[in-house]
């Protein structure tokens, strides 16, 4: 321990000997104070707060993350091209235990910084939202600095409804085995559409379990985020819809709310949490008299926050989840400089960043079904060969890289969305034991049996 | 020697190539220039210093740049989230600001797309405004000389504001009617003590309204003179503002829009260009026809017609109504001398005109025919109207002694607006962009106007009203 502990005060003397302590420092201050001096808000102090929080964290990031790679490939590459490493490898110290001291380094240098500029951050807002306005103020606390939990209905599994229609439709009709597929799919899309549609004077329920926020106090405010699509666009784009809570003949534990919605828009409300039955269930039902069919998406029609707990341990939390990313970039960097030079270490680190900013195109890609696109006259693939080599390519890729994008803490807390400690625990396996230990171990495998007498010196 | 001759080869290549390049630039920057692609020299001398830097640092980087932000722009608000835009946007058009339809787009997309996705009025206002902002302080900072950022601009208040499509349009005006009260005052012509502001209030309602609102007195009294009278606290103003300016700034070519906002707006003038109150509790204002716009407009027409003889068939016909109209507003105000010149001027032009005819050249039986439709529609503004008129003629009925005649219109005001208020859908969004103010209010802004000074009534005349009305100049 004393060994490796040695390694990491010594990434840390270097970190301070180049200055480059003190340069982050000065950078990420710079981008913490300054940015939200400069940058343009809707006008609302939550819409202010929403893009600090925003730009100041995704600019701490993007500075954090590229010091973090550039410093991982130097440290080592430069050590084994210098020839420094050679005066630490006749050390009784296995060459394992100085990548790890190095990442470690790196690792403790960016927490440090990250909590650093994150109390900046955290402190401005605080400080800005305390010279508003109390209304103001009592937004801020109730939609953006807090961590706010989401209740929804339970996901319907379509299977069992889908089965017992199709089989019903083979018994009534002769139906060829080339258009099962079909039919069975056109099934699935009725019974869905039976779910999301809701037409006038018909009552759509939502049940949702809530046993776990019971014992909320019953003022305690829930927000139903709402939002709807409607067959016919009307001109004020708005529509009335009522809401009632509870069983729709038992007592009302909570007043009914008609009120005129704008459409393909989320919509928030605000109810007590006197809602919630005594079994812990959130019954919401919701119908309208408009000329119109209303249209609530499955995935997001509707939804509810409630309160789970305070924005200071929540931020935390997000901060957390960032640094496993920077844990990350430290291991691929150091990885790289295990047995390439400074400059292609650099590039390979570079190109592995890309890489993960482009799985966007590469997830629409697979959705798609191809990569060269579609002929329109024939509608099949333009290049069938291409997408039956890189379609499996970019799946896999895809399927590593979402182990590490799956998680969005800039924007959970930009909205006030709680970060559970679930999610920081997933984010530190999934990024940093998983992904990072992979590169980890490649890293300290190949410079244990690197010959480091053979390195190049550049100087 | 064969590496040698290459080497010259290559070099020779490269200058030709650098002199072909050479010999299209120029041509390719005057397309630019003239195309208004291009930030020139001369535009950057006084350009700030973030587009000097966007322009001279990003170089052919812009365009991808702008392309980034378009698309993080487009997909955040596909998921409903604003809070960036105006941000984005102030990049997108700082990248490409004399690309005048991105600055168009950016601005529509808060002001009537964005807007509209939020149910409370003060969210929506704050994005329409935003809009407005970014045309009026940024969009023509860097196309002074572009008819269709003016029109654009134009188009906001004449449409957004000032017509009755969005649900929040009367939250609207009674924004921009306290915005403008707060630069020019309670009077419709209350920027002319701005022209040479002489006491301390009146020189910061004066910077107000330059600075902030980027209007000249000097010019608002140049609309005034060729387009009024006009409330410069109604959208329909400003409006009239920004087009007007426009015509004089920009292209002959690209002018046909700017004209017909100003047609359009001075319309609108003339239907609810008087502003009655603002009723600050219910945030809304409470808006009468312009009757003194009558003449003005059918000159507007005139000059139209001289300017666009192609579409002379078109704006005969919209002269045509408008006059028919003018004619009832008239009429309904008691201003009759006025009402038979121009019925007999649609006499004249029209001879073959179906109302007209059908009303076999009567003007009381016109005027009666117009207010009969006009009970059976929903539209707001013209019922409103005829309350207004009802309900002065009653009061000056009263004033003549002639009691059972205002009771008979007293109470056929009451039915007119029960029959209207009974057509209105029963939502609020529908009573809101519909529905009229109580009788009641309407009926005590009519008793204003004829007790201000300005009405023209004796003081007698008025004491006998309030003693009829049973009130008292104290109440």
């Amino acid at each position: 321990m004393r060994r490796l502990w040695a390694i990491v005060t010594l990434t840390w003397k270097a970190a301070f000997r180049y200055r480059l302590f003190w340069v982050m420092l000065g950078l990420l201050l710079l981008a913490v104070v300054g940015l939200p001096v400069l940058l343009k808000d809707d006008g609302t102090a939550r819409g202010f707060a929403q893009i600090v929080i925003t730009y100041t964290l995704s600019s701490v990031t993007a500075l954090l993350g590229m010091a973090t790679l550039w410093l991982a490939c130097g440290t080592l590459a430069r050590d084994i091209e210098e020839c420094q490493i050679q005066m630490i490898a006749v050390k009784p110290i296995p060459l394992w235990q100085v990548w790890l001291g190095k990442w470690i380094g790196l690792l403790t240098l960016n927490a440090v910084l990250l909590a650093i500029a994150g109390a900046c951050i955290a402190g401005l807002i605080q400080w800005r939202a305390k010279h508003l306005p109390p209304e103001e103020q009592e937004t801020l606390r109730r939609e953006v600095l807090v961590a706010r939990g989401s209740l929804k209905e339970p996901p319907i599994d379509f299977r069992p409804i889908v089965e017992r229609e199709f089989q019903r439709a083979l018994k009534e009709k002769d139906i060829p085995p080339a258009d099962r597929p079909f039919v069975r799919q056109q099934i699935e899309e009725r019974v869905k559409a039976y779910y999301q549609l809701v037409p006038p004077g018909i009552v759509r329920q939502w049940i949702i379990p809530a046993g776990h926020v019971r014992n909320l106090n019953e003022n305690e405010p829930l927000h139903v985020r709402v939002k709807f699509y409607v067959v016919r666009t009307n001109e004020s784009g708005s529509y009335i819809v009522a809401w009632r809570f509870g069983r729709p003949t038992g007592p009302r534990r909570v007043p009914d709310i008609i009120k005129s919605m704008a459409a393909e828009s989320v919509v928030e409300f605000t109810i007590p949490a006197a809602a919630i039955e005594e079994d812990g269930r959130l019954i919401i039902n919701c119908t309208h008299a408009e000329d119109n069919v209303l249209l609530f998406p499955l995935e997001d029609g509707l939804e509810v926050l409630y309160r789970e707990g305070g924005f200071g341990l929540n931020f935390a939390r997000g901060l957390g989840v960032i640094l496993c990313w920077l844990g990350l970039m430290a291991a691929i960097g150091l990885a790289a400089s295990s047995f390439l030079s400074f400059p292609v270490a650099a590039f390979f680190s570079l190109t592995m960043l890309i890489l993960v900013f482009s799985s966007g195109s590469m997830a629409a890609s697979v959705e798609e079904g191809t990569i060269m696109g579609v002929d329109h006259e024939t509608n099949a693939p333009s290049n069938p060969v291409i997408d039956a080599v890189m379609l499996p390519v970019f799946k896999g890729m895809l399927a590593v890289v979402n182990l590490a994008r799956s998680f969005s803490p800039v924007e959970s807390l930009s909205t006030g969305r709680s970060i559970p400690w679930e999610t920081l625990g997933l984010a530190f396996v999934q990024v940093v034991l998983l992904l990072g230990g992979v590169f980890a171990a490649v890293g300290m495998i190949v410079l244990s049996r690197r010959e480091l007498a053979t390195a190049q010196g550049t100087s | 020697m064969n590496r040698r001759l290459v080497q010259y080869a290559r070099f020779i290549v490269l200058v030709l190539c650098l002199a072909v390049a050479g010999s299209v630039r120029d041509a390719l920057e005057h397309q630019r220039a003239n195309m208004g692609m291009a930030a020139t020299g001369v535009d950057l001398k006084n350009a700030p210093r973030a587009l000097v830097f966007a322009t001279v640092a990003l170089g052919g980087f812009r365009g991808l740049i702008a392309n980034f932000l378009w698309i993080r722009m487009s997909n955040l608000q596909d998921q409903d989230k604003y809070f960036e835009m105006v941000q984005l946007a102030d990049w997108i058009t700082k990248l490409q600001p004399r690309l005048k339809q991105v600055w168009i787009h950016q601005a529509w997309n808060m002001a009537y797309n964005i807007s509209v996705k939020f149910t409370e009025p003060q969210d929506r206002w704050r994005w329409v405004s935003r809009g407005i902002e970014l045309l009026r302080d940024e969009g023509l900072r860097y196309n002074p000389d572009q008819a269709l950022v003016y029109r654009e601009l134009a188009w906001f208040f004449q449409h957004k504001i000032g017509q009755e499509l969005d649900d929040a349009h009367m939250y609207y005006k009674y924004q921009w009617a306290v915005t403008m009260t707060r630069a020019i005052g309670t009077n419709r012509n209350g920027y002319l003590e701005l022209i040479q502001p002489a006491t301390d209030d009146a020189r910061e309602r004066a910077r107000f309204l330059r600075q902030v609102l980027k209007m000249d007195p000097a010019l608002m009294k140049a609309a005034d003179e060729k387009y009024g009278p006009l409330d410069w606290r109604l959208p329909e103003a400003s409006a009239i503002y920004w087009a007007m300016i426009g015509l004089e700034k920009s292209r002959p070519a690209d002018q046909d829009s700017l004209r017909r906002v100003i047609y359009q707006s001075t319309l609108q003038s003339f239907q609810h260009g008087a502003l009655l109150k603002i009723d600050n509790q219910k945030k809304r204002v409470v808006l009468g026809p312009n009757p003194d716009m009558v003449a003005r407009m059918v000159a507007i027409y005139d000059k139209m017609l001289a300017d666009e003889p192609v579409k002379k068939d078109m704006i005969n016909r919209a002269k045509r109504n408008t006059i028919r109209q003018c004619v009832f507003h008239l009429y309904m105000n008691n201003r009759m001398a006025e009402a038979r010149y121009w019925f007999n001027y649609l006499k004249e032009n029209w001879p073959d005109d179906y109302q007209v005819n059908q009303s076999g050249g009567d003007l009381d039986t016109f005027a009666l025919r117009q207010i009969t439709e006009g009970v059976g529609e929903t539209d707001r503004v013209k019922t409103t109207a005829i309350l207004m008129a009802y309900t002065r003629t009653a009061f000056l009925s009263l004033i003549e002694d002639e009691d059972d005649r205002a009771t008979v219109l007293l109470d056929m005001c009451k039915r007119i607006w029960q029959n209207h208020q009974s057509r209105v859908p029963k939502d609020p969004g529908s009573i809101a962009r519909l529905g009229l103010e109580p009788l009641s209010l309407i009926q005590s802004n009519v008793l204003n106007q004829l007790l201000a000074p300005e009405s023209g009534l004796t003081p007698e005349a008025k004491a006998v009203l309030l003693s009829k009305l049973k009130l008292n100049t104290t109440k």
